[in-house]
């Protein structure tokens, strides 16, 4: 292993998959960037990372924590190495995600329309009908181009062989796409020259793909269909990906107050009067996208939306009830459901999944608790997860307890143990755990995934949680062309 | 354009208007609180820019760095420039799809600036002036980029009717202050010299008065004067432009109401003269200038922001 200054302490862990090093070489991928890092000075690679902190802040790319009745401003940690990923991994991949997005939007169709995975017994019915996200509203409805999944964020992880698997189908409102562009946008700024001598693929081509797609699912046939964004205001922690998404492609950004539902259609109340929307990008989740269907208390939807989504009179995206597809207890179907819809293996490898009302998984589980991580089925951000390998017995008795008063809410893995990548800290390169989410986006014209995507890094030492909610940070992530 | 949209950008807009006639506000009785006038008080600025009550306004009025730090880093104070400046940025970054990039960034800075411990410290310890003119310059650079990257569209028409709205509003405040509590026939050339220079009116009113400074003058350059940036005249003209751009059929009854209100108002700056403002009193006609702009205001709630 090369000792100079900036690789002195980089100590992979062998129970781990390092995207840099192969046994003490340095995988040909990563080795022009490292050249080039070698090159600067600590101080030069310093004010690097000052003037990334820097860009984001100024550009207002930031989340706002409450305290004391004031707002401060807070930017998700970021760091300038990027991670990359070769041509052939990258198609495996591609191939891979594209496999699993056609067989989960066949089954949404199916699950709410003749059912037919349910009666030949590949997912028991009681796995979708104890679904709080499974609605009964979009029973029998269909939606254009039977597309339900418009945008998708897949993660995935790699094992300590370098396996790809896939940890989890964001099938609802996935977000940080704008991250994966925003990223890139600094790297460019802070590396010159460097990702073209790299040969990296672009992404910026995403918001005309979406803004693309989002236009054929208008139902009134103009030339100029009216698209907005749907946010629940400057006060969600993802409001800069909103307003980014809308300028990017040049649609209107609208919060629910600003629309109104008259006879079916959805109107915006303009300067001019009302003007009739056609198709609704929306980052408001299910559940609050009409109080007269769903949570009446929401104020952040629009009344009446459903029965105009219901009479085809405007496009929702994604789809109103996918959760039911992304839920953590039928990922453990998904391998099947690709073999029953598509008639293939499947390319992208499933974590290993307990379900906890099953009694044997269950008794497996409960032995093995020091080697499990226990996640809620509709949990998200990492919230509520139990790793088992750094909690301690009471708290894993706790848990236990908590699952036995409604196993379905759990499911159990075994604990993958992520690759690492190198971070920038304080003068030297570390190995940091990172995961990788790839956007995907469904069309009528089909499937398109740009090459690239968020790697999520877990910056603290030895900790395997990568979520922004959790100390996560984030990486530009190049997808090399050749 | 939505509604809301609408909305958010012409508060920005008033809010950025409003930041800088505050700031040019103190700087100038700043510097003229230095100078040696036996008749110079804090009072009057507190009172058109703050929400002190009498003995508020008295408790820190003798204190100039206290009234700065009040008037501009003070997270109490409602009128605050932090807290006006921290407004136009909610209202931009509600709206930034609608603003280019290059202004959002800009407004955003200037709301990092200001709330950087550097302003509190100029204010308390250095020169104030430097430290108000680097947040001035921030709103200089907010209307040149305004000026130079948006659009020509109904959001610019927005911008700028909230900005000479404002800037009505401004004019008749400070006129109505130095005017109110002193017999002005009394005051000397400095009063007059700080009032002008503390709305950029100086230069112009050398060039235009050569006999001194006399208060007919500066009621003449402050409502009447048509070239005068700062004038009431100016700002209605400019209100009148831009209102026009948003003439479109579809939504003719609100456009006729808003059209007679300014076009009134209008009419009655432009046939005013100084004699018959003084006759009908200068109070009672600053009164009438504020009561027709904020019958404006509501006009453009209730027909044009969706207000029922």
């Amino acid at each position: 292993m090369q000792t100079t200054e900036l690789l002195s302490s980089y100590l992979t862990d062998s129970a781990a998959w390092d995207e840099m090093y192969a046994d003490s070489n340095v995988r040909q991928q990563y080795r022009c960037v490292l050249e080039f890092l070698e090159q600067m000075s600590v101080e030069e690679l310093n004010k690097k990372e000052e003037l990334a902190k820097k860009m984001f802040m100024s550009q207002g790319i930031t989340f706002t924590v409450y305290s004391s009745g004031e707002g401060i401003e807070k930017i998700f940690p970021f760091d300038i190495i990027p991670r990359i990923i070769t041509a052939s991994e990258w198609r495996y991949i591609e191939t891979g995600i594209r496999q699993r997005l056609k067989a989960l939007n066949l089954f949404l169709k199916d699950v709410y329309n003749s059912q037919f995975i349910l009666k030949d017994g590949v997912v028991p019915t009681d796995m979708i009908y104890s679904c709080p996200h499974f609605l009964r509203e979009m029973i029998g409805f269909p939606v254009p181009y039977d597309i339900y999944v418009h945008v998708a964020g897949i993660d995935l992880i790699r094992d300590h062989d370098g396996t790809f698997y896939i940890l989890e189908d964001n099938l609802r409102t996935p977000s940080g796409v704008s991250y994966m562009l925003e990223n890139r946008e600094i790297t460019k700024r802070l590396f010159p020259d460097l990702i073209p001598r790299n040969n990296v693929r672009t992404v910026t081509e995403y918001p005309d793909i979406l803004h693309r797609n989002l236009v054929a699912l208008s139902p009134r046939q103009t030339a100029n269909p009216t698209i907005v964004l749907l946010t629940p205001g400057i006060y969600n922690s993802a409001y800069f990906e909103h307003t980014t998404l809308a300028r990017l492609m040049g649609i209107e950004v609208v919060e629910g107050r600003d629309l109104v539902v008259d006879n079916h259609r959805v109107f915006m109340r303009t300067t001019a009067g009302l003007q009739q929307v056609d198709v609704i990008y929306r980052r408001v989740d299910d559940e609050f996208l009409d109080p007269l269907v769903f949570r009446p208390d929401s104020i952040l939807g629009v009344a009446g939306i459903m029965s105009a989504y219901r009479k085809g009179n405007v496009a929702i995206v994604n789809a109103c009830g996918n959760g039911v597809a992304d839920d953590k207890a039928i990922y453990a179907y998904v391998p099947a459901m690709i073999r029953y819809y598509l008639n293939e293996e499947p390319i992208l490898k499933n974590v290993p999944t307990y379900q906890l009302d099953n009694r044997e998984h269950r008794e497996y589980v409960f032995a093995n608790m020091n080697g499990m991580v226990v996640k809620k089925t509709n949990g998200s951000g990492g919230y509520g997860m139990l790793m088992g390998h750094s909690a301690s017995e009471e708290e894993i008795g706790r848990y236990k307890t908590e699952i036995l008063k409604d196993p379905r809410q759990y499911i159990a893995q075994p604990i993958i143990n992520l690759s690492s990548a190198p971070c920038y800290m304080q003068g030297r390169l570390k190995p940091r755990r990172v995961d990788l989410r790839p956007y995907a986006l469904f069309g009528p014209d089909g499937v398109q995934i740009v090459p690239g995507g968020l790697t999520r890094v877990a910056l603290r030492e030895g900790s395997l949680v990568v979520n922004s909610s959790q100390g996560g940070g984030s990486k530009d992530t190049w997808v090399l062309a050749s | 354009m939505l509604s809301r949209v609408a909305e958010s950008l012409y508060w920005m807009s008033r809010y950025m208007e409003r930041a800088d006639g505050i700031l040019r506000m103190l700087r100038i009785n700043y510097a003229s609180s230095q100078d040696d006038i036996q008749d110079f008080s804090w009072k009057p600025v507190l009172r058109i820019f703050s929400y002190l009550d009498e003995d508020g306004a008295a408790a820190i009025a003798p204190n100039s760095r206290a009234v700065l730090q009040y008037m501009v880093t003070d997270r109490e104070n409602a009128n605050s420039v932090l807290n006006v400046v921290t407004r136009a940025r909610e209202n931009a970054r509600s709206v930034q799809d609608h603003i280019t990039k290059e202004l959002w960034q800009c407004l955003n800075e200037y709301y990092h600036t200001i709330r950087d411990g550097q302003v509190l410290k100029g204010l308390h310890a250095d020169d104030p002036v430097s430290t108000l003119d680097v947040l001035i310059r921030q709103g200089l650079l907010y209307y040149g980029i305004t000026d130079v990257t948006m659009a020509r569209g109904e959001g610019y028409a927005f911008i700028n009717i909230g900005k000479f709205l404002e800037r009505g509003v401004q004019s008749a405040d400070i006129l109505g202050i130095k005017f109110s509590d002193l017999d002005f026939a009394r005051m000397d050339t400095t009063y007059w010299k700080y009032l002008l220079l503390s709305i950029s009116g100086y230069e112009l009113y050398l060039k235009t008065y050569r006999s001194g400074f006399d208060a007919r003058n500066v009621l003449e350059l402050v409502v009447l004067n048509e070239d005068f940036p700062r004038s009431v005249l100016y700002s209605v003209r400019q209100l009148q432009k831009y209102f026009e751009r948003l003439k479109i059929d579809r939504n003719k009854e609100a456009f006729q109401k808003l059209d007679f209100l300014i076009g009134r108002f209008h009419s009655r700056i432009k046939y005013s003269t100084v004699d018959s403002i003084l006759r009908q009193g200068i109070h009672a006609y600053l009164n009438g200038v504020r009561e027709d702009l904020l019958e404006m205001g509501n006009a453009f709630n209730q027909y044009y922001f969706a207000y029922a």
